[in-house]
C-alpha cells in the first residue's frame, strides 16, 4: 500500500538526522509524562473526584493521549495542512493520480511523535494491571472500541481543521480549541463537569463516546449493553468531515487561493 | 485534431484591498474590500502532438494561470481545456497521468533522501510496473547523465543537477505532455544549456509536447519554434519566432570610428548619437538595407572601425512589451 511506502521514506527522511532524532524521541517521551504527573499529585490530595478514583482517570487520560498521539503520528500531514496550502505544496497533490486525502495523510508522518504514543500505551498498562476492573470478553470488546473511536474522534478534527485551511488559508487558533482545548477536557471522565459541557461533549464534538459512556459500562456504573457500542457513533462524525474536505479542494481549485 | 486545445478560457481572481499602516489592516479585517482582477480573458489556442512552445509574458502575465489551468489544478471559470481528449475536471486521476510538470520554483523531490528514493515512491504513486518502470529509469539515467547524482541527498546537488533530477521526476510515468515553468531559472550557463539539450533531446525521442513558461530568451530561442505572448491576459501574439523577428525587429544599431565630420539626415535614421570620434546610427532596415547604407557612409567619409550590433531578443520582447504597453 503507497500509505507504507511514504512510511518508509519518511523515516528514511527523519534517520538521516540520527542526533536529532534520538534527542527528540526521549525529550518527547519524558516531557509529557508531566501531564500524568500532574493527576497523581492532583489525586494525593483527593482520593477521588467525583467518585472516580485515580487509576479511572488515567485511563480515561491515556485512551484520549492514545488516540491524539496516533493521529499526530500516522496523519501528521493533516495537523500540518495549512502549510501545504500556504507554501503552495498543495498543487503538488493535485498533479498526481490518487486520492487527495489519502496523499495528505502521507504528506508529513512523524516517528518522534511515535514516543507519545508509546508512552500513552505504558500508562495504560499500568493503569490496566492495577484499575479495579474484573475483565470479561464484552468489556474488553468495550475497551478496544474506546482505543478505536479514541483515534477516529481525532481523524475527524484533523481532517475537519485541516479543510478549515481551505476557506481561511492559515489554520489559525481555532483549531486549538477544537484539538487542544476539548482535548484536555476531554482527558477526564465527563461527568465530573457542568451539564453544558456534558451536552457540549455529547452532541457537538462526541468526546462523551470516546471514553464518557463506556467508561461508565467499563466500571460497572452502569449495565446498559448498548454502552459497549457507543464509541462506534464517532464514525458518523468522520463523514461529515470528510465531506467538507472535499468541498474545500472544490474551492481551492476555483479560488485557487 | 489538435492534441491540446484551449478554448476562451477565463479566470478572475479576488484580491482584498490591502491599506496601508495597523488602523488600516484592523478596518481591512472587519470590513474587507475586493477588488477583481482578470489573469486570464479569453485566451484560445491549439497544440499539436510533439510542438515545442514557450509561453511568455512579463510578470503577473498570466502564464502560471494558465499553466495551473491546463495541468487541472485550477478550474477557469469559463470555457474549455482538452489534453488528449480528456477534461481536467472531469476525470482528475486520469488525466494527470498524461502531464508531467516541473515548477522551477518548487520541488517534488525529498530534500534529505537521494532523488532515486524519490523516484522509487513516484513509481507507486504511478503504479507503473516493474519493467516498464527500469525501461524508463534506465533511459532517463542515460539521456541526463543521472548515474551519479542518484545516490546522493538532493540536498547536496547542485541546483543544475537537483533540476535535471527534477525533470527526470516529472517524466517516470511517461506523460505526453511536459509543462516546464521557469526549468532555468538561477541556473549556470552550462547548467541552462545542459537543461536545454535534455528538453530537446525528449521532445524528439519520446515526441513529448512540451510548453514551457520562462524569461530567459535563449531557452526560446534554442527550444522553440513557436511562442505565444501573452499580456494582461490576453494572447498579444501566437506563431514563429521568425516571424516575429520580421515583424517587430527592424532596428540595427550601426558604430563608426571616424575622424571626419559628417551630417547627413535621411529619414531611415530613427536615432543619431555622437560622442569623441564615434557616431551610432539606429537604423530601419525595412527602407534601406546595410549594405546600402554603409555605401553611403563611406562615400562620405573614411570608416576606421565599424560595428553593427546584432538583434537580441531580449530586446525584441521588450519593445514588444512597450509597444502592447503591458
Amino acid at each position: 500500500m503507497l500509505y507504507f511506502k511514504y512510511f518508509k521514506i519518511h523515516t528514511k527522511c527523519e534517520l538521516e538526522y540520527k542526533m536529532s532524532f534520538i534527542m527528540s524521541f526521549i525529550s518527547q517521551f519524558f516531557v509529557f509524562f508531566g501531564y500524568y504527573f500532574t493527576i497523581i499529585s492532583l489525586f494525593s490530595k483527593f482520593s477521588n473526584i467525583k467518585g472516580f478514583t485515580v487509576y479511572e482517570v488515567l485511563l480515561t487520560f491515556g485512551i484520549i493521549q492514545f488516540g491524539f498521539a496516533f493521529c499526530e503520528t500516522f496523519f501528521r500531514g493533516l495537523d500540518k495542512f495549512d502549510d501545504l496550502i500556504v507554501y503552495g505544496n498543495f498543487d503538488r497533490l493535485l498533479l498526481r493520480p490518487r486520492n487527495i486525502l489519502m496523499q495528505a495523510f502521507c504528506e508529513q508522518i512523524s516517528l518522534i511523535k511515535l514516543s507519545r504514543l508509546l508512552q500513552s500505551i505504558i500508562v495504560l498498562i499500568i493503569t490496566l494491571i492495577n484499575i479495579d476492573i474484573t475483565f470479561s470478553i464484552d468489556k474488553i470488546i468495550t475497551l478496544i472500541f474506546m482505543l478505536i473511536s479514541s483515534v477516529l474522534i481525532f481523524l475527524s478534527i484533523f481532517i475537519l481543521t485541516a479543510s478549515y485551511c481551505f476557506f481561511t488559508v492559515k489554520g489559525l487558533e481555532v483549531r486549538n480549541i477544537l484539538t487542544d482545548g476539548s482535548k484536555h477536557m476531554a482527558q477526564y471522565p465527563i461527568g465530573i463537569f457542568k451539564k453544558g459541557f456534558v451536552t457540549f461533549f455529547t452532541f457537538i464534538i462526541p468526546f462523551g463516546f470516546v471514553n464518557y459512556y463506556p467508561l461508565l459500562y467499563l466500571l460497572g456504573k452502569s449495565d446498559n449493553k448498548l454502552l459497549i457500542i457507543s464509541p462506534l457513533i464517532t464514525v458518523i462524525y468522520l463523514i461529515p468531515s470528510i465531506a467538507i474536505f472535499y468541498k474545500g479542494i472544490k474551492k481551492y481549485s476555483s479560488t485557487g487561493s | 485534431m489538435s492534441f491540446i486545445m484551449v478554448k476562451h478560457i477565463r479566470k478572475t481572481f479576488k484580491v482584498p484591498i490591502k491599506t496601508e499602516g495597523i488602523i488600516g489592516s484592523l478596518k481591512s479585517f472587519f470590513n474587507r474590500k475586493y477588488r477583481y482582477i482578470k489573469a486570464i480573458d479569453d485566451i484560445s489556442f491549439s497544440i499539436k502532438k510533439g510542438e515545442i512552445v514557450g509561453y511568455i509574458g512579463p510578470n503577473g502575465a498570466g502564464k502560471s494561470t494558465t499553466i495551473k489551468i491546463l495541468s487541472g489544478i485550477l478550474n477557469p471559470d469559463s470555457g474549455s481545456v482538452k489534453i488528449n481528449n480528456l477534461i481536467p475536471n472531469v476525470d482528475r486521476k486520469k488525466y494527470v497521468k498524461n502531464i508531467g510538470a516541473v515548477f522551477g520554483q518548487k520541488s517534488q523531490l525529498w530534500w534529505d533522501i537521494p532523488a532515486i528514493d524519490s523516484f522509487n515512491l513516484l513509481k507507486d504513486i504511478y503504479k507503473i510496473d516493474d519493467n516498464e518502470y527500469k525501461k524508463t529509469l534506465n533511459e532517463l539515467i542515460d539521456l541526463l547523465n543521472l548515474k551519479d547524482i542518484l545516490n546522493i541527498p538532493v540536498r547536496l546537488l547542485s541546483l543544475g543537477n537537483r533540476m535535471k533530477c527534477e525533470i527526470a521526476a516529472s517524466l517516470i510515468h511517461k506523460p505526453q505532455v511536459l509543462f516546464l515553468d521557469e526549468p532555468t531559472i538561477g541556473l549556470d550557463a552550462v547548467s541552462k544549456k545542459m537543461v536545454r539539450d535534455f528538453i530537446k533531446k525528449i521532445n524528439r525521442q519520446n515526441n513529448v509536447t512540451v510548453i514551457l513558461t520562462t524569461h530567459d530568451m535563449k531557452d526560446i530561442e534554442s527550444l522553440c519554434k513557436r511562442i505565444i505572448l501573452i499580456g494582461k491576459g490576453k494572447i498579444l501574439y501566437d506563431g514563429s519566432i521568425s516571424k516575429l523577428k520580421k515583424k517587430y525587429d527592424y532596428l540595427r544599431k550601426i558604430t563608426i570610428e571616424t575622424k571626419d565630420k559628417i551630417d547627413i539626415k535621411r529619414n531611415y535614421i530613427v536615432k543619431e548619437k555622437k560622442f569623441d570620434n564615434k557616431i551610432e546610427f539606429t537604423i530601419d532596415i525595412r527602407q534601406i538595407e546595410i549594405n546600402e547604407f554603409i555605401k553611403l557612409l563611406s562615400s562620405k567619409i573614411s570608416i576606421i572601425d565599424i560595428d553593427i550590433e546584432s538583434s537580441n531578443i531580449d530586446d525584441l520582447i521588450i519593445k514588444l512589451y512597450e509597444e502592447f504597453e503591458i
